[in-house]
């Protein structure tokens, strides 16, 4: 015989939000940088 | 001339930097992974581009070796808290992703959601609590929605573990 039927709570749904602040640090300082190389190359040459 | 050398390394540095960018914002974390590695072959000192590195690493679900690079390259990791806990978080290191939260004096937006996560993990359903409700006052971006389905689990939870006190 099996054991009877017993209620058991369901496990509460639960989001990780955390993994959506797992973002690449600002570039900018970098890029920027490059950018302005790339474009000053640009209008001289 | 080693001057020449010197710029031309200097601006692959920038031109990868450029194309690390992109990649990151278009999501696209395998060709990310590849760029920062490019960068620190030529720059081993790099933080940002580890600190890349680390977070393509995440995405691609690879946090054994995140972690085991952020512990072998302490200099460069030493503002990584976040990533650092997080990876002990998806590893299963709960206890030790709390102590590596904690040991940030001033936690942002990232840490405190990290720890109400991790508290909720290590089931401390009471501090949980708490910290939820000082995120969802003082936060306002997209997750309202889901943040609130992680506080009713932290409220159902803490209604069950009173129970089962009461009971016994």
């Amino acid at each position: 015989m099996p054991p009877a039927m017993e209620a058991v709570p369901a496990k509460p749904l639960f989001y990780d939000l955390a993994l959506n602040f797992v973002n690449f640090p600002t570039l900018a300082e970098t890029t920027d940088e490059a950018l302005g190389k790339q474009k000053a190359s640009g209008i001289s040459g | 001339m080693s001057g020449d050398k010197a710029s031309t390394k200097e601006k692959s540095i920038s031109t990868a930097y450029v194309e690390l960018h992109r990649f990151g914002q278009n999501g696209e974390y395998d060709r990310g992974l590849k760029v920062a590695n490019r960068i620190l072959q030529l720059s081993p000192q790099e933080e940002k581009a580890f600190h890349c590195k680390i977070v393509c690493l995440i995405h691609l679900s690879k946090f054994n070796e995140a972690l085991q690079m952020i512990h072998k390259f302490q200099g460069l990791s030493k503002n990584l808290f976040f990533e650092k806990a997080y990876c002990q978080y998806r590893l299963n290191q709960n206890k030790e992703a709390l102590a590596t939260v904690e040991q940030v004096e001033e936690l942002d937006y990232r840490l405190k959601e990290l720890k109400a996560q991790i508290l909720y993990r290590l089931e401390s359903f009471n501090d949980a609590l708490i910290m939820y409700q000082d995120i969802i006052k003082n936060t306002h971006d997209d997750y309202a929605d889901e943040r609130e389905t992680n506080l009713t689990a932290v409220v159902t939870q803490l209604q069950e573990s009173n129970v089962k006190t009461n009971v016994v």
